[in-house]
């Protein structure tokens, strides 16, 4: 319906605020990592942010962040749409219940949760000592080995919902015939779970995994908030240091050279997302 | 929508399973809340007790005193308030039009704008903070409320596009063309026709960016330095020093700025969920 130009004109107006907010600042990014303060082409950049070894630290640190939250949103998120499938007085608040640490921003999450995990006045290390699981208070977010799992456990806690909601809307989408049919096969819970409910929701979870995968490359906020980075650099991450770079050392030129190769990665991620979900959702159907 | 389990009887023991599970789910959901709610009415010296107290031994409202009379953090709501609302609006204007373009219409390139919108919603904001930061400091919008509208505009319109498209396409073209035959307009038809039919699609897109915007953090660091125009995520910074941080104020502000998007959560709940799922589901 209608001449091939105006669907056109109903797009365009947004298609032109994106370009010049995404399209434009993406251009320029690559053209001042390439140069230095003067305007004048160099390779310095890339190489003085490749050179320290906290660059290596922080990516690994990205990657260390990001695959082990995912693991457990994905778990505990799944398990979480299964209980809010069956049915149970009480299930519709539990569903809201369920969905608020993902609503309320990332700020008050890492602020709470901060001060929950306080060394000597925090309700954890009371509760932990208190039941003898610990025998001493724990600097959790000073301890070298406790740090990183902290942060990741808050970040579970903060988007496992988000997981939830998408697989619950997935499992009231599978059809009721195919339980029936494992009913009448004798199935037990687990194995409906196991041979029906995963493999309809794969889709689904495919779709969900990638998105979390783009938004824990891009967390800032609860790290910075808790630890900015520290101690010690050790739970500094990628986009912190640019953050860092950028704000706090006022090395643009840098900061925009390991923005280009922070992008080319979550580039290649975004790539994978876009081919592997239509087939993903074709297969499904 | 079948629900999986309406027409099994639950045995006792998988009831009693069902609900131990969901107590603690509510558990873990809800604790931190719980504890921000009673650290934000004890005083200074009680939330500085060691072994720490359940219950507030002398509950005080002084923290909220604090926080909403000698405090930065009414101005900062307002703030907040007007740059969610702003970027909310500029989203959805665009966001209308460019819907409707990719639900009712058929032009070349149209798979490959989609997939540049799909881009924008999944880049990664710390890879384009400091070309942004330059290009605004240029235009001399940096600390402004129009400046932080237009980025978070970056955040709120691929999501808007993305849920109000796949709403409109699961609105019949039916009534639009019968509205067309009778000699209306394009965009009479949008605004008489499809806008009325997508109101939920409509109003779940306004709750999601409002909230997304509200709960921003990064942009706002780097983008609003002044008082003028911080938000509050970056507010609550301000109840620490290097320090010393005054506990009971944090948690009172984080409950000031909680509470607002929790209620807004809760109203629209059913259309939000729906609306997202939606988009995720169908694509």
């Amino acid at each position: 319906m209608g001449r091939p130009l105006t669907g056109l004109y109903f797009i365009l107006p947004a298609i032109i605020v994106l370009l010049m907010l995404i399209a434009y600042p993406i251009a320029y990014t690559v053209y001042l990592s390439g140069v230095d303060a003067h305007g004048n082409l160099t390779g310095k950049n890339y190489l003085n942010v490749l050179r320290p070894v906290v660059t290596r630290q922080a990516f690994f640190n990205l990657i260390y962040y990001v695959g082990g939250s995912i693991v457990f949103q994905v778990i505990l998120g799944t398990l979480a749409a299964i209980l809010l499938n069956q049915k149970f007085w009480g299930r519709s608040a539990v569903r809201s219940i369920t969905l608020i640490p993902w609503v309320v921003p990332g700020i008050v999450a890492a602020t709470t949760w901060a001060w929950m995990f306080h060394t000597e006045f925090g309700i954890i290390n009371y509760m932990l000592t208190g039941a003898h699981v610990i025998p001493a208070p724990i600097g959790w977010l000073t301890n070298k080995d406790t740090v990183m799992p902290v942060l990741i456990a808050i970040n579970v806690w903060k988007f496992f919902p988000f997981v939830a909601i998408m697989v619950l809307a997935g499992l009231q989408a599978i059809p009721a015939d195919l339980y029936e049919a494992a009913k009448v096969d004798g199935a037990s819970f687990w194995e409906e779970v196991w041979f029906i409910t995963l493999p309809q929701v794969r889709p689904v979870l495919v779709a969900v995994t990638l998105l979390l995968v783009i938004w824990g490359l891009n967390a800032i906020t609860l790290i910075y908030a808790i630890t900015q980075g520290g101690p010690a650099n050790l739970s500094l991450i990628t986009p912190i240091q640019i953050y860092q770079l950028a704000f706090t050392s006022f090395q643009f030129n840098e900061a925009a050279a390991l923005s280009v190769l922070f992008f080319i990665v979550a580039a290649i991620i975004v790539a994978i997302y876009i081919k592997v979900i239509p087939s993903n959702v074709e297969a499904a159907k | 929508m079948s629900d999986v389990a309406d027409d099994r009887r639950q045995k006792p023991a998988a009831l009693a399973a069902i609900y131990i599970a969901s107590i603690i789910l509510v558990v873990v959901c809800l604790f931190p809340f719980v504890w921000m709610a009673l650290s934000s009415i004890k005083k200074l010296p009680e939330l500085f007790t060691v072994p720490p107290h359940w219950l507030p031994a002398d509950p005080t409202l002084g923290n909220y005193w604090t926080v909403l009379f000698n405090s930065n953090i009414p101005r900062y709501f307002l703030n907040s308030v007007i740059i969610s609302g702003g970027a909310t609006l500029v989203a959805l204007l665009l966001a209308v039009f460019a819907s409707y373009g990719f639900a009712r219409f058929e032009f070349r390139g149209k798979a490959y704008l989609q997939t540049f919108v799909l881009i924008g919603q999944l880049l990664p904001t710390a890879a384009i903070i400091v070309p942004l930061f330059i290009t605004l400091r240029y235009l001399h919008l940096i600390n402004t409320y129009w400046g932080l509208i237009l980025v978070y505009t970056i955040i709120t319109l691929p999501l808007s596009v993305w849920m109000l498209t796949s709403y409109m396409r699961g609105i019949p073209v039916d009534l639009e063309e019968a509205a067309t035959i009778d000699g209306a307009s394009r965009l009479g038809v949008l605004f008489r026709i499809t806008l009325p039919l997508a109101m939920p699609g409509l109003v779940a897109v306004v709750v999601y960016s409002f909230v997304t915007c509200w709960n921003e953090f990064v942009f706002a660091l780097v983008f609003a330095q002044d008082q003028s125009v911080k938000t509050l995520p970056i507010g609550l910074a301000e109840f620490s020093t290097e320090f010393n941080t005054d506990w009971g104020g944090v948690m009172a502000a984080s409950m000031v700025m909680t509470i607002p998007v929790v209620l807004l959560f809760l109203v629209f709940q059913r259309l939000f969920v729906g609306g997202l799922t939606a988009g995720a589901t169908k694509g």
